[in-house]
């Protein structure tokens, strides 16, 4: 009980020292959040215009006293209004949040099977022709900018052999239709897919192939066990929870994955989202959208680190946050 | 128990052939190994001395509008063809990777700067520190990295080459230094660092003379491994219009008028420079693959 206490304290002080933060350096950075507001109307306000505007939007005030009242405001449940949309943030969050999940989630889910049939099968062919054709092949896709397959995928499929459709999550007036929102996420999934499941893949396979030269497998083997049997109960059992925790890390970064793939898609989710309000200064949005991700991160991060602990009680609770370990390659962007 | 029911478990085959046997095998391995090596270095080096000569053998100035040929295919004049400004993609190409090179090595020598500092001094920090700062390097390594570059982007103002490098350099360390940290605790209590304590050296000496030489290996392949996420940085975002202007050529900022040749389906205005690109990345991904495995890997027991 105490753990978890102390666990919630940590997770609400990450989140408002998160809110500082962003606050802060959002509000230092150059650039005009009334040109979000008004428009192009914003450029041509002459100073009084721009000084009651500034007024009611509270732009005015020093930075700590506005992120007193953003932080008063937000502890009842009130994130403010979101420049662009004119209204609520949390509305306009809400509108959009279902393209993402859909999109990342089911990316998630393929990544998750995928990855681990895959890695088991490059395991079980080490060294032949087999594995070494798909690591070629996984190593060139994980190399893949995001953004450059996109284009790639946008242009042979969707302009030269018109097959897909190039944009959105809909056609026009068909938002209720299943099938079209279907036909439409195809190519943003496959690239979401493609450029991470070879690291997770990868993942399996080396811990596998350390796992396959343990000595418990030369007696598993001289008790007469057949290999296929060796590596599914023994080996692949071993593999599983560094496997089960690493993908709840992955949460986070396949979502990062995805808001790439949206903004160029134009996928109307949170990922678009969140590139329009940190470039057009759409401060509340971008506050909410951040301090969304951040207490996803890390309830990601606890829940990696809760299987950690349940299945190998080695080791300790202190260890917060573990990262994938030796494989980590640390991803960019 | 019929005979063909036992199988040798444990075992190598190898042990059972002789010398001679098993030479062609491993040196065919060997052999392709080496290639493999060789091509990847050659390749690598083939473009980055392009992009560093480059200049010197073509006349074309990459930034010139050629108004008068706007969207040419490649040809014999313009041998990659020309965007929709008019500009020669064949200098670009060379010049755009001279500045996505560029960004790469700088901001990783920044990050690694200061992954080795921050990890050296929590390494060898009292426990309350060590965990002071290893939270925090927690912290920072939850925040999506995309919004950390897009913020302190906002801060330094208008982005430059030398900004751009800055920004991923001090956003990127945080993995490293939190290796660093690790074998800074495992290699602190050794006689040679006593010693060399004992004998009046500084912080910066042993980290230097005694600690760096013996982290190194460890962290060799993250640092690659962070000029190609750097090259990837750095063109994402000038793709996505929060880098470089598109004056300032590069081979994510080439990228950013793909949008526009989407439309008119000018093919190698987007697949000329991004094959550039990811040749580039696949080469120093090699390079990092080939460093780390010279591990010692054993022999399967299954």
């Amino acid at each position: 009980m105490l753990k978890w206490g102390k666990k919630l304290l940590f997770f609400l002080f990450y989140l408002f020292l998160l809110s500082v933060l962003v606050f802060v350096i959002s509000r230092l950075s150059p650039g005009d959040p009334l040109v979000s507001y008004y428009g192009e109307r914003a450029e041509k306000m002459d100073a009084q215009e721009r000084e009651w505007a500034e007024n009611r939007l509270g732009l005015r005030d020093p930075i700590p006293v506005q992120y007193v009242r953003w932080l008063e405001n937000a502890l009842q449940g009130d994130f403010g209004i979101s420049y662009k949309y004119k209204m609520d943030a949390a509305e306009v969050i809400r509108g959009r949040i279902g393209n993402t999940l859909l999109l990342g989630g089911s990316g998630f889910l393929l990544i998750f099977f995928l990855a681990l049939w895959l890695g088991v099968f490059c395991a079980w062919y080490e060294g032949r022709w087999v594995d070494r054709a798909i690591c070629s092949l996984g190593t060139v896709t994980s190399c893949i900018p995001e953004f450059w397959l996109s284009l790639v995928f946008i242009l042979i499929f969707a302009v030269n052999l018109k097959w897909l459709p190039s944009s959105g999550a809909y056609s026009v007036g068909k938002a209720e239709d299943v099938g079209d929102r279907l036909w439409h996420l195809i190519l943003p999934l496959s690239i979401v897919v493609m450029t991470h499941l070879w690291y997770y893949a990868y993942m399996i396979r080396n811990k596998l192939l350390e796992e396959v030269r343990a000595d418990y497998v030369l007696l598993a083997k001289s008790k007469g066990l057949k290999r296929s049997k060796v590596m599914v109960k023994h080996c692949l059992r071993n593999v599983m929870p560094s496997y089960f925790s690493i993908m709840a890390i992955a949460v986070p970064h396949i979502l990062g994955g995805t808001y790439i793939v949206e903004t160029v898609f134009s996928y109307p989710g949170i990922g678009t989202l969140s590139y329009e309000s940190a470039r057009y200064k759409d401060y509340n949005l971008l506050m909410l959208l951040c301090i969304l991700s951040g207490a996803l991160v890390l309830l990601c991060n606890l829940a990696a680190q809760a299987i950690n602990e349940r299945i190998d009680p080695r080791l300790k609770a202190g260890e917060f946050l573990k990262e994938p370990g030796v494989e980590d390659e640390g991803r960019g962007v | 128990m019929r005979e063909e029911e036992f199988e040798i478990v444990g075992a190598r085959d190898w042990q059972f052939q002789g010398p001679q046997d098993r030479k062609p095998a491993r040196d065919a391995k060997e052999r392709r190994q080496q290639r493999r090596i060789l091509l990847t270095w050659g390749v690598f080096l083939l473009i980055l001395l392009g992009c560093l000569l480059g200049g010197l053998f073509i006349d074309r100035d990459p930034a010139y509008m050629d108004l008068a040929h706007c969207s040419v295919p490649p040809c014999k004049e313009f041998l990659f063809g020309t965007d929709e400004m008019g500009r020669d993609l064949f200098a670009m190409v060379w010049h755009g990777g001279r500045i996505s090179l560029f960004i790469g090595g700088v901001s990783t020598l920044i990050s690694t700067g200061i992954a080795v500092i921050f990890g050296a001094v929590s390494g060898s920090a009292p426990k309350w520190a060590d965990t002071l700062m290893m939270r925090l390097t927690e912290i920072l390594l939850s925040v999506p990295g995309l919004l950390t570059v897009v913020l302190f982007q906002a801060v330094l103002g208008k982005a430059t080459v030398g900004s751009i490098s800055i920004v991923i350099g001090i956003t990127s360390w945080m993995s490293i230094a939190k290796v660093v940290r690790t074998e800074v605790r495992r290699l602190r209590g050794s006689e040679y660092i006593i010693a060399s304590k004992c004998m009046g050296g500084g912080f910066f000496h042993v980290l230097w003379k005694h600690l760096t030489p013996n982290f190194m290996p460890a962290i060799l392949f993250m640092v690659v491994m962070n000029i190609r996420n750097a090259i990837i940085a750095e063109s994402t975002l000038s793709f996505m219009g929060l880098g470089l202007p598109v004056q300032v050529v590069s081979w994510g900022s080439m990228l950013s008028l793909a949008e526009k040749a989407l439309l008119t389906n000018l093919w190698w205005v987007i697949l000329i420079p991004g094959m550039f690109l990811l040749v580039t990345l696949l080469c120093i991904t090699q390079i990092g693959n080939d460093l780390r495995k010279s591990v010692n890997r054993r022999h399967s027991n299954l």
